[in-house]
This record gives structure tokens, C-alpha cells and sequence, in this order.
């Protein structure tokens, strides 16, 4: 049974873990950072997954376990280096469909939510996955009406940012 | 349209992580468990020579008293250099052990180090015990070989009693002392290696329960 369990999580688990990586990309700024952080929402989604009933998808239920231990951790240390140093990041999109405007933007974006707060973080990051408000307010444990609101207002802020 | 919709095309087309994690990596860094048990073996070795080589220093001048009137101090000397040498030699290894499993992503791999780690600690639990054992059997041979210098030893205020007596008290009460120390110091090590041990086996079941799962 645990073994079942086991190896289901870690299955599941790779093959959702770019959810984790694109959090970690959000809260953090420097390669040793992301893995930190990468290595705690592992801990807590094994932690939790016993927990998980399957009610949901996979990934839905890790957004919320993922994004809430961003949250927490990003609480715990409010003095944690805020420095800029994302040049470590590969931002370049897929070579597939390759395009000058979409990188130059999807830099600005980081860039700008890195200035959020870990609220709003958490809000435009759910919006940039399309997630209904309904997964949204499910998954940061709010009302759906005031999920609303949190997210004009985080949208507004983030506007601000990118067009002073 | 929101201005952000603009983005939204930019985000969903940004590129995977390129350092994916495998899921025997995900293993590890839930468990977090084999690498943080080695660090323990590898910082309780460290602490263990500093309290044992700090009780030495503890012990009063007069207690080598009896090696030096037993002619043994140079012995002495010599068998706790060469014992210091072994120690330090087997917190090397425990260190070694400590970064090759911190490096390790291949689950055969993790469970041949476990395996390793296991054979190093019961060899210096093992050491530490027959190192204990030789030493006070060699003691107490040297001390019995001159039965004229035991009795000035056992004996120093040159009471009118029975050799014999004696001797045979003094065996007694060394095979005891010998026997309480031994196990003492067995209570210790099953008690500080013994717990590490068990979860590092835990953890070396569950190692092989996912590599099986994983093959079938």
C-alpha cells in the first residue's frame, strides 16, 4: 500500500513538477533559492499526500500545497535577499515558436511580480495559468467574490509596474 | 482585452525548467532522510573523539601513576597514538560517506553507500569495543606477570595479608569492571549508532521497495 503510494506520488509528482519550478521561479531569485524551495514544497506535498483523496486532479492539488508553502516561507523570512540577480534564469521561449517580443515580455513579467507582494504573487500567477476563480479562491483558501477583488487589485498593481 | 492578456501567451509559452528533477531526486529530497542520518553519523564521531580525548585530559595526573610504577607509560603512549590515527581514519571515511550520498541520484547506488555506511559504523563500533577490550587485557596481563610489583601496588601500606587473596580479589574485581565497562560502553554505542542505523535501514527498505516498483 505505502509502496503503491510511493511510487504513484513520485510519478505524478515528476511529471507536474514544472508547476513547482515556474513558483520557485516566482519566489525566489537565485538558483540555490529555487532549489530550497523546490526541496521544501517536495517535503510538503509527501507530507500532505496522504491527505490528497483524489477529489481533485494532481496538479490542482499541488498549486494549492506549492503555492501555500511559497507563501509561508516567503513570511517566515522577510529578510531574504531581494536581489535582482535573475540572469541565472533561462527565460528564452521554446525555439519552436521562437519570438523577440514574447521573451522581452516574459522578462518584464518576472520582473514585475518579482515586486509583488506574496499575496499578489500568488493571485496573477494563478490568473497567467487561466485558472478559473473558482480553482482560485479554492486554492488560496479565500471566497470566490474576494478573490475577485484581491485580483483587480493585484492586476492594477502589476499594471502600474509595467507602464509607470 | 486586459493589457495582461498580452502576457498571458508570453507565460504559457515560457520554457520548462531546463534542471528537471528525476523521481529518485524527489525521493530523496521528500525523505531528506539518508543524507541528514550520514551528517549525524559523521558529527557524533567528531563529538565522540572530542569528549573521549577531553576525559583524558580529565583525568588526574596520579591516575597514570599506575602506568608509570607498571612501566607502561611509553605502551600507553603509543597505543593511544596509533588509536587516535584509526579514529581519525574512520571519520574520513564517515565523511566521505556524508558527500558521496549527497551526490548520489541513482537509487542502486544510494542503497550500495547505505550499505557501506552500515559495515563502517558497526567496524568502528567494533573497533572502538576490541580497542577497549586489548587494551585492558594487555594492562592487566603486565600487571598479574609481577606478582612482587602488584602486591606493592595493591598493597601500599604493606598490610599483613594473603598474596593469594589478594590476587584473586584483584581479578575479581577487575573482570568486573572490565564486564561493566564493556557493556556500558556497548549501551552507548547500540544507543547513539543503533537508532541512526535503524532509520538508515528504514530508509534502505523503502529504497528497495521503490526500485522494484519501479522495474515492475
Amino acid at each position: 500500500m505505502q509502496k503503491d503510494l510511493e511510487s504513484k506520488f513520485l510519478s505524478d509528482f515528476e511529471t507536474n513538477q514544472n508547476i513547482a519550478h515556474k513558483i520557485c521561479r516566482l519566489y525566489t531569485t537565485n538558483k540555490e533559492a529555487h532549489n530550497d524551495l523546490f526541496q521544501e514544497i517536495t517535503i510538503q506535498l509527501w507530507k500532505n499526500y496522504p491527505k490528497f483523496r483524489g477529489d481533485s486532479k494532481f496538479s490542482t492539488w499541488m498549486y494549492r500545497v506549492a503555492l501555500n508553502t511559497a507563501i509561508s516561507l516567503y513570511r517566515k523570512s522577510t529578510r531574504r535577499v531581494k536581489t535582482q540577480d535573475i540572469s541565472n534564469y533561462d527565460y528564452r521561449i521554446k525555439a519552436t515558436d521562437y519570438d523577440d517580443t514574447e521573451e522581452i515580455q516574459l522578462k518584464a513579467l518576472y520582473k514585475a511580480m518579482h515586486k509583488l507582494n506574496d499575496i499578489d504573487k500568488a493571485l496573477i500567477f494563478l490568473y497567467l495559468e487561466d485558472k478559473p476563480y473558482k480553482e482560485i479562491s479554492e486554492t488560496l483558501g479565500i471566497t470566490s467574490v474576494n478573490a475577485r477583488v484581491k485580483m483587480n487589485r493585484a492586476k492594477e498593481k502589476l499594471k502600474n509596474i509595467l507602464n509607470p | 482585452m486586459d493589457v495582461l492578456e498580452n502576457y498571458k501567451k508570453a507565460w504559457s509559452n515560457q520554457p520548462e525548467e531546463t534542471t528537471k528533477f528525476s523521481a529518485i531526486e524527489i525521493y530523496k529530497m521528500s525523505h531528506s532522510k539518508s543524507s541528514s542520518i550520514v551528517k549525524w553519523i559523521f558529527i557524533i564521531g567528531i563529538l565522540e573523539l572530542v569528549l573521549w580525548s577531553g576525559l583524558n585530559l580529565l583525568i588526574p595526573e596520579s591516575f597514570y601513576k599506575v602506568y608509570e610504577d607498571l612501566n607502561l607509560t611509553s605502551f600507553i603512549n603509543i597505543f593511544m597514538a596509533l588509536h587516535y590515527i584509526v579514529i581519525i581514519i574512520f571519520l574520513y571515511l564517515f565523511f566521505n560517506n556524508y558527500k558521496r550520498i549527497s551526490v548520489t541520484d541513482n537509487t542502486q547506488k544510494l542503497m550500495k553507500s547505505i550499505l557501506r555506511i552500515r559495515k563502517s559504523v558497526s567496524y568502528y563500533v567494533f573497533y572502538n569495543l576490541g580497542m577497549f577490550f586489548l587494551g585492558s587485557i594487555i594492562v592487566n596481563i603486565v600487571m598479574f606477570s609481577d606478582s612482587e610489583r602488584l602486591m606493592k601496588l595493591m598493597n601500599p601500606e604493606n598490610l599483613n595479608l594473603d598474596t593469594n587473596q589478594i590476587i584473586v580479589i584483584t581479578v575479581i574485581s577487575q573482570i568486573i569492571y572490565l564486564t561493566i565497562f564493556l557493556v556500558l560502553l556497548w549501551f552507548f554505542y547500540k544507543l547513539v549508532y543503533g537508532i541512526l542505523l535503524k532509520k538508515l535501514t528504514k530508509n534502505y527498505k523503502e529504497l528497495s521497495n521503490l526500485e522494484s516498483s519501479i522495474q515492475a
